[in-house]
């Protein structure tokens, strides 16, 4: 694992950005910080596992055994997989300098697309979270010809398929919810919606027992066990495959990987369509999570998502990041989300806290942020002596 | 790529069309001030919702268009929807009072903003019927509403004498600048006091159920016994019975909600299964409405105030409840 | 900067003085006691391969980086200079080669960017500016209404949009980097006589080039660096070219164009072109080509040469699939060639060295090894496609220590390297897809002496060795230097062919060249069509 990540290029704290020398690329003499710095921007930005140690140690500071046990850690994160899983698809299209503001409601439709296949179809979550999938898919594939045959920047498009498809669920659904929890004859859940709630109504794992290393007696939920696959995946394709390489590419210079021979269009187009089919298949999580589909699912979900890639160091101007790292965004905001839960912060003083953690990170994240601002103090110093 | 680009063009307006086919079906199939064929005048109903993408007042709306289909001289135009934001709902309501309807019904998303809206169709001599929400002015016709704080106080009554010896409480609370939940909140409060009954949580889920959901699951770990969760509406209190599922402690909580809804994910099919232990319906008024509407059009005198009665949902009563306002069999 | 000068014996203080310059890069030091003295009125030189720190002296002169050490005096008063905006109180203005204009705006918004004019009302007095501008636009011999938006103007008439910005405040002293790379002769021509004018009113000018040529047209003195220090200063219409490539390399150079003299268009015929045309549609940049036919054999370098916007660049982009729509009859090695994107040209075996390496060849944030398999990456695919990191990094490797890139490693960042080691990435990029024919566009461009030795006697290793490339140039000497032919263009129309030897036609000499790239307009200025196609 530890050398696959140690590939992907860039990220936040890449080793020769921060130099800042125009001129004479002299060389360097890494020393130990300096090594661990290169060998880590794969695996997202230090800065980020910095802050994810903060956020475990405020946990642990303020609630002890009450935060740090299996059942709550699992029961956070379950929480935030479905925004994790379409922070990942985000991602993607932020490495090749676009960016998706539909993701929130492509999960929308995909729940609604779940529950009714369930409710009115009666069809096995095998073939509906495929579905899902296949919907969100072709949903991203429109943002993807949007922006590259009819030339609509990505957040315009992806701003308008965001409105389009939400109108679209609240359509369909008659603006009334659906419930997944279905009652046979018996009184009992019939065996299909038992499956179904297997996607991620609480309470509900995969596996559980005590031979379980690690997770023992809380078990593993699927939306856990769906939200690393496709991170783990996600990393595979960016760091080892042609596939991942053109996308760092497109991001990085779009002139310069056309006349490369990369096809620039199709990588946006798989990109967006990619970013739609997470958005989909995260869908039935949040439907099973919520034993519903609600109209409104996911509203406001594309933000957290956007974040999440944010403070794992991914950069807006496209080229430098890694799933690695949203991951690691990702379980900052779950535990942020968490600690300030259990420590019954107020609302009002959450939103205030997480906006000020995204500037921190990407403030942070600024190669050579440290030296900018020791510098002039160290010349105010030597010109008073001077 | 020229070609590439005449399909992508050709799949959007496909889709716009279908949309706007979509929209076309719900139209109305008149000119609103248009005189209907046969015995008399067609009184036109001008209806603002503040938002319809909330199961409640997707019921209403429902609810509505069935009771008004009961009057055959009245004719109510199509739903406006003002998305949960004020300034949108302002001009909606301009809109009906330009076409002149002969009852405007209006659903404030907030008091202040709707005020001045409703002063104008006032000024422009339309009767204006103010249903589930206030406006801070006396210029309307009848106010149509559910007591919040009447049935915060029973939601306590039911949580006294569900917890004879007593016990622990956790309130789920909507946004809490909402009037709703202020109400529902000091009515509950103010039902316990005196009783062995401590709030040992409360928390803003902002009426969300997957928000719900999580909080509580953060509750249960704290280990603080709870022995009864009141949730401001139905969708909380089932948020949190999912999490007490979840964690195996369902059986040993009560679970109080708000609302009623007659809808396969509403409380009142939550109470009829044994999920939750009781919820209260928070009446949609859509009946009174269109009798009201239908009073005024023909010059009959309407109560200013109307205060609607709430039914206490219990397992004996719950089928028939919902078969009462299920508007799916209906219309 | 006279070479024998004493300084306390001259009656006034020179305009400016940088003593005892030094400037340190975390791990590197840039600069170590560097001296530059500026006369008013007087054009210095400064010269050095990249690396040198050139770069890096005049932007401590304009105030870009504010930690250093040493002095800097302006009419003998020391001057605190560590930030642009003092930079700027003091008279001091540097125009870099990427130009800091705002393109959307107008040439008057932009000359009076920062110090708008207002009206009495306090609204913007446009009236005013664009009067003022037409005066300063007139002063440099430009006849452009001050409205046009800057995005519209050529690369040399934005450069003296710039030169009108800084006459439009206080100038003192001017720092101009490599002004004419991107420049025709004509228009090199214009610039120089405006860089006079401003030294006949004093002002002090501070000359960054490469093209060693043109230094005794234009400079009183020239001042070398190397490695972060002073090698020397020269008058400059007195030294000797090879004197100062001496003092650049540290060593004297056998020759800038290091090739045989024989012409080598013996080999088979590879690309063989006829009736290209290429027409951009409305919105499109970009010079039409018109009906051109021409060849390139195996083992050849061809240049295709002529002023700015004469189609050079459009002629290698069409035959690479980048431009569209491209009409006419193209045959590789004999073969149906019909460019519709780079892809499927890397695939028939063509590579092409854009024009601008930053813009168009390079993804300057990733890694030497990033860029050199980029083109390339089939090569090194394992089943599911999935690339063998080892194969690629040997790879990259392999190339570039062919080419001799001075990196740490394959895993530097690339936007860290200096120009000449950038281009030799590109290089390495296009060489990696094994091409057949190599395009190559502005192949030196702002790199320095010694590596533009290295890459011309590179392409001439690869002509050797039985590559086609067709080489576009504003270096006439490079072109005369590498190339068996020329073939001249012209407002999209092929004007001349000539060539290195005799035997085969009319011989390449720089007047020659230059008179055919020029012939239409000659064509155009008398009226007539008489000699509309010279070339058949």
């Amino acid at each position: 694992m530890t050398d696959t990540l140690a590939d992907s290029p860039g990220s936040g704290s890449g080793a020769g950005a921060g130099s800042g020398s125009p001129e004479a690329p002299g060389p360097h003499r890494p020393g130990a910080a300096e090594r661990l710095r290169r060998a880590l921007p794969a695996l997202g930005s230090l800065q980020s596992y910095i802050g994810l140690v903060l956020v475990i140690a405020v946990g642990i500071a303020t609630k002890g055994a009450v935060f740090w046990n299996q059942t709550n850690l699992t029961n956070a994160i379950t929480a935030f997989a479905s925004r994790g899983i379409l922070a990942v698809g985000v991602t993607l299209v932020i490495l090749t300098a676009g960016i998706d503001l539909s993701v929130g409601s492509i999960l929308g439709i995909g729940s609604m697309t779940a529950a009714m296949l369930l409710v009115h179809h009666g069809l096995s979550p095998l073939l509906i979270v495929p579905a899902c999938a296949a919907v969100g898919a072709l949903f991203g594939f429109l943002n993807g010809v949007g922006t590259t045959w009819l030339k609509i920047q990505s957040f315009v498009m992806t701003l308008a398929m965001l409105s389009v498809v939400r109108g679209i669920d609240r359509q369909v659904s008659d603006n009334v919810a659906v419930g997944v929890q279905l009652i046979g004859p018996n009184g009992q859940p019939t065996r299909k919606a038992d499956a179904f709630a297997k996607l991620g109504t609480p309470g509900h794992q995969l596996v559980s027992g005590s031979w379980l290393p690690l997770f023992g007696r809380a078990g593993v939920g699927y939306p856990l066990v769906a939200f690393f696959a496709v991170c783990v995946v996600f990393q595979l394709i960016l760091s080892r495959t042609r596939f991942g390489r053109h996308i760092y590419a497109v991001g990085g210079n779009p002139v310069a990987a056309r006349l490369s021979g990369v096809n620039v269009t199709l990588v946006v187009i798989a990109v967006f369509t990619l970013s739609g089919m997470l958005a989909g298949f995260a869908g039935p999580i949040d439907a099973a999570y919520s034993a519903s589909a609600d109209p409104l699912a996911g509203t406001g979900y594309e933000l957290d998502a956007i974040a999440a890639a944010v403070i794992g160091g991914t950069s807006l101007a496209g080229g430098k990041g890694s799933i690695t790292g949203t991951a690691v965004g990702a379980l900052i905001l779950t535990l942020l989300d968490n600690v300030l839960g259990l420590n019954a912060v107020s609302d009002n003083l959450q939103l205030i806290i997480k906006g000020l953690i995204v500037v921190v990170a990407v403030v942070l994240q600024r190669p050579g942020f440290l030296r900018g601002a020791v510098d002039p103090l160290a010349r105010r110093i030597r010109s008073g002596r001077g | 790529m020229f070609s590439h680009r005449k399909t992508a063009t050709a799949l959007l307006a496909a889709m716009i069309a279908a949309a706007l086919g979509a929209c076309a079906s719900n139209a109305p199939k008149s000119s609103s001030s248009g005189a209907s064929a046969g015995s008399g005048k067609t009184f036109v109903i001008g209806y603002s919702q503040s938002n319809n993408a909330e199961p409640y007042r997707a019921q209403l709306n429902a609810q509505l268009a069935y009771y008004v289909k009961k009057y055959p001289d009245l004719k109510l135009l199509p739903i406006t929807d003002a998305h949960q934001d004020s300034a949108t709902q302002v001009s909606q309501v301009q809109n009906f009072v330009q076409q002149k309807v002969d009852v405007l019904i209006v659903s404030p998303n907030e008091p202040a903003p709707l005020t001045a809206a409703v002063l104008q169709a006032c000024q422009a001599h339309i009767p204006v019927i103010i249903l589930d929400r206030s406006v801070n002015t006396d210029c309307y016709t009848a106010f149509i509403g559910g007591d919040n704080y009447a049935i915060g106080k029973l939601a306590g009554q039911a949580a006294v004498a569900a917890l004879p010896g007593g016990g622990n409480v956790a309130e789920l609370q909507g946004i809490l600048s909402d009037q709703p939940q202020i109400d529902r909140d000091k009515g509950f409060r103010d039902a316990i006091a005196g009783h062995d009954i401590t709030i040992a949580y409360h928390q803003e889920a902002k009426w969300l159920k997957a928000n719900a959901t999580t909080i509580m699951q953060q509750w249960l770990s704290q280990g603080t016994k709870i022995d009864l969760v009141y949730g401001e509406n139905d969708d909380m209190a089932l948020g949190a019975v999912l999490a007490a599922q979840g964690a195996n402690k369902a059986s040993q909580i009560k679970f109080i909600g708000t609302d009623g809804l007659a809808i396969p994910t509403g409380g009142i099919r939550a109470v009829q299964q044994g999920s939750m232990y009781t919820t209260f319906v928070y009446p949609t008024g859509a009946e009174q409405a269109a009798a009201t509407a239908e009073a005024i059009v023909h010059g009959q005198s309407v109560a200013k105030k109307q205060t609607l009665p709430t039914i206490q949902i219990t397992k004996d009563n719950a089928d028939a409840v919902y078969k009462q306002y299920d508007m799916t069999t209906k219309s | 900067m006279r070479p024998d000068e004493d300084v306390a014996a001259d009656s006034a203080p020179p305009l400016l003085r940088m003593r005892d310059i030094a400037k340190q890069f975390p791990g590197v030091r840039a600069l170590t006691g560097v001296d530059l003295t500026v006369h008013g009125g007087e054009v210095v030189a400064l010269l050095g391969e990249n690396g040198a720190g050139k770069s890096t002296l005049m932007n401590i002169l304009a105030g870009v980086h504010a930690d250093y050490d040493g002095v800097i005096e302006l009419d003998g008063e020391p001057a605190r200079i560590h930030s642009p905006r003092q930079a700027a109180h003091h008279g001091i203005t540097m125009i870099h080669q990427e130009l800091n204009l705002v393109p959307e705006l107008s040439i008057s918004d932009n000359v009076f960017l920062g110090r708008e004019l207002r009206s009495r009302r306090g609204t913007l007095d446009r009236k005013a500016m664009h009067r003022r501008t037409a005066e300063l636009l007139a002063e440099l011999g430009l006849a452009l209404p001050p409205q046009r938006p800057v995005r519209e103007c050529r690369i040399a008439e934005r450069q003296l949009v710039e030169v009108a910005k800084a006459l439009n405040g206080r100038l003192k002293v001017l720092v101009m980097d490599e002004p004419t790379s991107a420049l025709a002769a004509a228009e090199v021509e214009r610039l120089f006589t405006v860089i006079r004018s401003l030294a006949r009113r004093g002002v002090g000018i501070v000359y960054i080039s490469h093209r060693l040529e043109e230094l005794k047209e234009i400079a009183d003195s020239v001042t070398v660096l190397r490695d972060g220090g002073n090698v020397g200063s020269r008058d400059a219409h007195t030294v000797d070219r090879d004197e100062l490539v001496a003092l650049m390399v540290g060593r004297p150079l056998d020759n800038l164009y290091p090739r045989a003299t024989e012409q080598r268009s013996e080999g088979p015929v590879r690309l063989e072109v006829s009736g290209l045309t290429f027409t951009p549609t409305p919105g499109q940049s970009g010079t039409a080509l018109h009906d051109l036919d021409f060849t390139v054999r195996a083992g050849e370098i061809v240049g295709l040469a002529g002023l700015m916007g004469a189609g050079r660049s459009e002629v290698l982009e069409s035959l690479y699939g980048a431009r569209s729509p491209v009409t006419g009859s193209i045959k590789l090695d004999g073969r149906r060639y019909a460019p519709r994107s780079p892809r499927q040209a890397i695939r028939r075996g063509l590579a092409l060295v854009a024009e601008d390496r930053k813009a168009q060849s390079l993804v300057l944030d990733n890694t030497v090894r990033f860029n050199t398999t980029l083109a390339a990456l089939h090569r090194f695919l394992r089943p599911w496609r999935t690339v063998n990191r080892r194969a690629e990094k040997a790879a990259a490797a392999e190339q570039n220590a062919a080419l001799g890139t001075k990196t740490a490693s394959v895993e530097t960042v690339v936007g860290t390297l200096s120009g000449g080691n950038q281009q030799k990435v590109v290089l390495a990029k296009c060489l990696l897809t094994k091409p057949t024919l190599l395009l190559v566009d502005e192949p030196t461009r702002g790199i320095d002496v010694g590596a533009k030795a290295e890459i011309h006697a590179l392409l001439d290793r690869l002509a050797e060795a039985g590559s086609a490339i067709l080489a576009v140039s504003s270096e006439l000497p490079e072109l005369l230097g590498i190339c068996d032919r020329i073939i001249v263009l012209c407002e999209g129309r092929i004007t001349g062919e000539f060539h290195r030897d005799p035997a085969h036609g009319p011989v390449a000499a720089q007047e020659a060249i230059l008179s055919a790239a020029m012939a239409r307009q000659a064509v155009l200025a008398s009226g007539s069509t008489l000699l509309g196609s010279t070339h058949d």
